[in-house]
This record gives C-alpha cells, sequence and structure tokens, in this order.
C-alpha cells in the first residue's frame, strides 16, 4: 500500500537554525560526558599541538544542535506514538571552538514498512550542519518511526 | 595513547570493549551537557507520566558512547560516518558493553568499515550500528 501525502513537503527546507559561537567549554564538557580521554577532544593545550592545529569536538557533538522548529508545520500524522529509530550521522569537516553553526532541516523521506507488528511508518528528518564559512560540517538524519 | 594505522588492521580484527556501568548520574550528567534535560532523561517519576517504564538514556547517548570506543580503540582514527538504530530503550544503573568489528578494509581511501553495538549482560543488542573510519597511513 502505497502512503498517501503530498510528496512536496519533502527536500524543502522547513527551518534554519543560527547557534551561538561553539565554546572550548562546551566541546570538552561533552566529551567529558561520555567519558572520552581523546586529548583532541578534551584537552585544548595537547589538542595545539595535534593534527587539527587545536582542539575540535567529539564526532557525535552535532547531535546536540537542536533545531527551532522540529518538523513542518504542516506534516501529516501517520500513527499515535513516536519514537526515535535511530541516525546516521556522516562527518565532513571538524566542528571548532568558535564555530558558528547553521543548521537546514528538511524533511528527507517518509516510507511505510510492514513488520510482525503491523505497519510502521518513518520519517526521516535530515538536518545539514553549516559553519561560518558555509561549509557542510555534517549531515544528520534522524529517523522518527510511528505506529 | 597509541596509533593504529591501516597497514596494522584487518578484516576480522575486534575493537577493545568497552564495557561500563552506566549509571543514571551519568544519564543526567550527559543529558545537562547534550541539552537534553528532559524528564524522561532524569528522573523515573517524570519517565513514568511519559508512559515509560523508567529513566532511560538518550539515543545520542549510546551513539556517543560508540564513537568514544571507536577513538579508544584508534585516537587517530576520524570518524566519516556513524549510524545507529536503535533497538531497545536503554533503562540506566545496568551494565552495558560496546563492542565492535572491522568488516571491511578500502585501500582507496584508507578507510574501515565496522560493526558497531551495545549489549546488556544477556547479550541482547539493545543499539546496533555501523561507521566508517579514516585510518592514518604510515606510507
Amino acid at each position: 500500500m502505497a502512503l498517501e501525502f503530498d510528496r512536496s513537503i519533502i527536500g524543502k527546507v522547513f527551518d534554519e537554525t543560527s547557534f551561538p559561537a561553539v565554546t572550548t567549554e562546551e566541546i570538552v564538557d561533552y566529551a567529558v560526558s561520555l567519558g572520552e580521554t581523546n586529548p583532541l577532544y578534551t584537552d585544548e593545550v595537547a589538542a595545539a599541538t595535534g593534527p587539527h592545529g587545536g582542539l575540535i569536538a567529539s564526532p557525535t557533538f552535532v547531535t546536540k544542535l537542536r533545531a527551532q522548529k522540529f518538523t513542518p508545520e504542516h506534516l501529516p500524522k501517520f500513527g499515535k506514538v513516536g519514537f526515535d529509530g535511530g541516525r546516521d550521522l556522516e562527518l565532513h569537516a571538524p566542528v571548532r571552538p568558535g564555530d558558528e553553526l547553521v543548521m537546514l532541516s528538511t524533511i528527507h523521506d517518509i516510507y511505510e514498512k510492514t513488520g510482525r507488528t503491523g505497519s510502521m511508518y518513518f520519517i526521516v528528518i535530515r538536518n545539514e550542519v553549516r559553519n561560518q564559512k558555509g561549509e557542510t560540517v555534517a549531515v544528520i538524519d534522524h529517523r522518527i518511526m510511528q505506529r | 595513547m597509541n596509533t593504529l594505522y591501516f597497514d596494522e588492521i584487518e578484516e576480522g580484527d575486534e575493537l577493545p570493549a568497552l564495557d561500563l556501568f552506566l549509571s543514571k548520574d551519568g544519564v543526567r550528567q550527559f543529558a545537562k551537557t547534550a541539552g537534553m534535560y528532559f524528564p524522561r532523561f532524569t528522573d523515573d517519576e517524570g519517565a513514568r507520566a511519559e508512559g515509560l517504564p523508567g529513566m532511560i538514556a538518550p539515543g545520542v547517548m549510546s551513539m556517543g558512547l560508540l564513537a568514544r570506543m571507536i577513538s579508544d580503540w584508534n585516537p587517530a582514527a576520524v570518524v566519516k560516518r556513524i549510524g545507529t538504530t536503535f533497538r531497545s530503550p536503554v533503562l540506566p544503573d545496568c551494565n552495558v558493553h560496546l563492542r565492535g568489528a572491522v568488516t571491511q578494509k578500502n585501500e582507496e581511501d584508507h578507510t574501515a568499515d565496522c560493526d558497531i553495538w551495545m549489549e546488556n549482560d544477556d547479550g541482547e543488542r539493545w543499539v546496533v550500528g555501523t561507521a566508517t573510519v579514516t585510518l592514518p597511513s604510515k606510507a
């Protein structure tokens, strides 16, 4: 059964959120809360002589960025309950202290899967994170499962 | 910390296991620094009010711990891609075991594909995923 909805919502940017400049403290606190000991993420002084010439954020740091609008206004509802199904994260460039990040959100895909317990609907929200130079630093695909 | 080079790894290599006790305080601390200080991640009562069996760990925390396992294995590895599926809510105050293995080495770009997962004491895989990392080369 094909899902019926207005496909024009797919791929359109429905939110653009700008964040205050990333701080060293934020990067270190995030890494430490995961128990990271890699000096690239936790030690400003040691990281200065490392491959990036300074501290960088640990890989999943960008998942802490929250868009102003989580979903577009007219997103059709497919199920009663929503679950966090998972994330796919592509990393293109490191995040550093002082970076002013912008996140662009689109609906990347909506699809249906039928399993043992019936139909489930997946909404994939794509968050593209860019830095102040306009470079894409990360693309996060967030799968919301509804049933 | 020791750098591991592309030439030194082989398909089938297991990443060193990361075994942790996931405490409620640890989850609260993560939730705070990740800007996710919501009832479901901070206390049992708040989580139950949302229909959950008790306080849970954010999915992205499990993902972050899997990334840490990669960093512990090889601090010089650069994560290019990491994907995770959250199969089951993670209820803290339990042991978690983070595991991984190299599934493919890609000569052309010096990357390695890995299977990664988090399991409980009974071997149930609560979070499963894959990662692609670039490894340094001696050449």
